[in-house]
């Protein structure tokens, strides 16, 4: 018995007549856009212009293209949150009384983009921070205001971290000795451990 | 969002690590040699040795400073001992501690997740490290990172250990003071 991915809620079933009378010619690139965008947290699948494009290629009232729209996005999401097999959406979407030409596109777009989607679903984390850069360089000190002759080696980190929220990215600089360097390297190896113990 | 949690931390100074020697983070050569035939060799002769060469070389100029700048002849034992005494690698760790140097990693918590499922996917299944860093400026950095940009740390972690290590090895023993 697989999940259910919908119920038939009113917006539902509204949408689902507004699509079955949609042109199904220009069906995929409709639901391709959707698909590409289907990731980002923020941003806008149609910008205004393109929305009032929309409207009049397919006839529909502002309150009823965003019913569309929202509708189908919500079928994709839904895919993809429990990974749906093509053949389970299939179904589903008939249950829903959605006319068979439809069905099919919906289906073909999922299948293609399946795979695609799920992997950027994946890498989307909740912590605001993330590493992206590992940069460094390593000097040798020769001497300083209090002493001479020094002959001191030491390291330089920028680590680039990137903060999803503000897209700000942030430097942070630190410097190692040899024995600051050799600890946080023992440190890195036993989380490598805890890694490989989760694989 | 559900997830597994393994966490672990580690403190600056001494903790889990070896205090280094005031040879160096490696004997030199030299030195290595001079252990066999040190232990055949008897107390007097040692002692003629270490007058005779180390007194005359090193603390014969610094004697002959002290007295061109007229500090009294009692002070110079003491002055000296603090020179190449027992005391030394105190002054040297202040020395290094005095420097001008960006900031030094003085805490290093860390995490690793395994994210079960998330708002928009069910079955995620995807590690991830994440960590907060303690800097000796007082600021504190928290972020995370993916399991491949993880390695990658690691490995230029590693690669600048191994080129501080030949860098010891080689160059400082060639620069000639």
């Amino acid at each position: 018995m697989s999940v259910s991915l919908f119920t038939a809620s009113a917006s539902i079933k509204k949408a689902v007549m507004l699509i079955n009378d949609m042109d199904v010619n220009r069906f995929p690139l409709l639901l391709s856009r959707i698909l590409q965008k289907l990731h980002l947290k923020e941003e806008r699948t149609f910008s205004e212009e393109e929305e009032e494009k929309l409207q009049a290629a397919f006839g529909f009232s502002s309150n009823d293209l965003d019913l569309v729209l929202e509708t189908l996005e919500f079928i994709l999401q839904q895919a993809a949150y429990h990974t749906a097999k093509p053949a389970v959406l299939s179904e589903q979407l008939k249950q829903l009384e959605m006319k068979e030409d439809k069905v099919e596109k919906i289906v073909e777009a999922w299948t293609n983009g399946a795979r695609n989607l799920v992997q950027k679903l994946k890498e989307r984390t909740v912590h605001p921070n993330q590493l992206e850069e590992v940069k460094w360089r390593l000097n040798l000190q020769m001497a300083q205001a209090s002493q001479s002759k020094v002959k001191r080696p030491n390291a330089l980190f920028q680590l680039g971290v990137r903060n999803d929220s503000t897209g700000k990215k942030e430097n942070i600089r630190l410097e190692f000795t040899h024995e600051e360097l050799y600890e946080f390297y023992n440190q890195l190896e036993t989380i490598q451990k805890q890694l490989d113990s989760l694989s | 969002m559900s997830i597994i949690q393994v966490k672990g931390g580690g403190g600056g100074g001494a903790v889990g690590l070896e205090r280094t020697s005031f040879v160096g983070a490696r004997v030199p050569p030299e030195i290595r040699a001079m252990i066999k035939p040190l232990s055949k060799l008897d107390q007097t002769a040692f002692k003629k040795i270490l007058k005779g060469k180390l007194i005359n070389s090193l603390i014969a100029n610094f004697i002959q400073d002290l007295q061109d700048l007229q500090i009294p002849e009692g002070f110079h034992e003491d002055l000296v001992a603090m020179v190449v005494g027992p005391k030394r690698p105190v002054i040297d760790s202040f020395l290094e501690n005095r420097r001008p140097r960006l900031p030094s990693l003085e805490n290093l918590s860390w995490r690793t997740d395994v994210a079960i499922s998330t708002g928009v996917l069910n079955r995620v299944l995807v590690r991830g490290v994440t960590m907060e860093m303690t800097l000796s400026d007082g600021s504190i950095k928290d972020f995370e990172m993916t399991v491949s940009k993880f390695q990658e740390l690691r490995f230029h972690v590693a690669s600048v250990l191994g080129e501080m290590e030949k860098l010891e090895k080689h160059s400082i023993l060639k620069i000639k003071d």
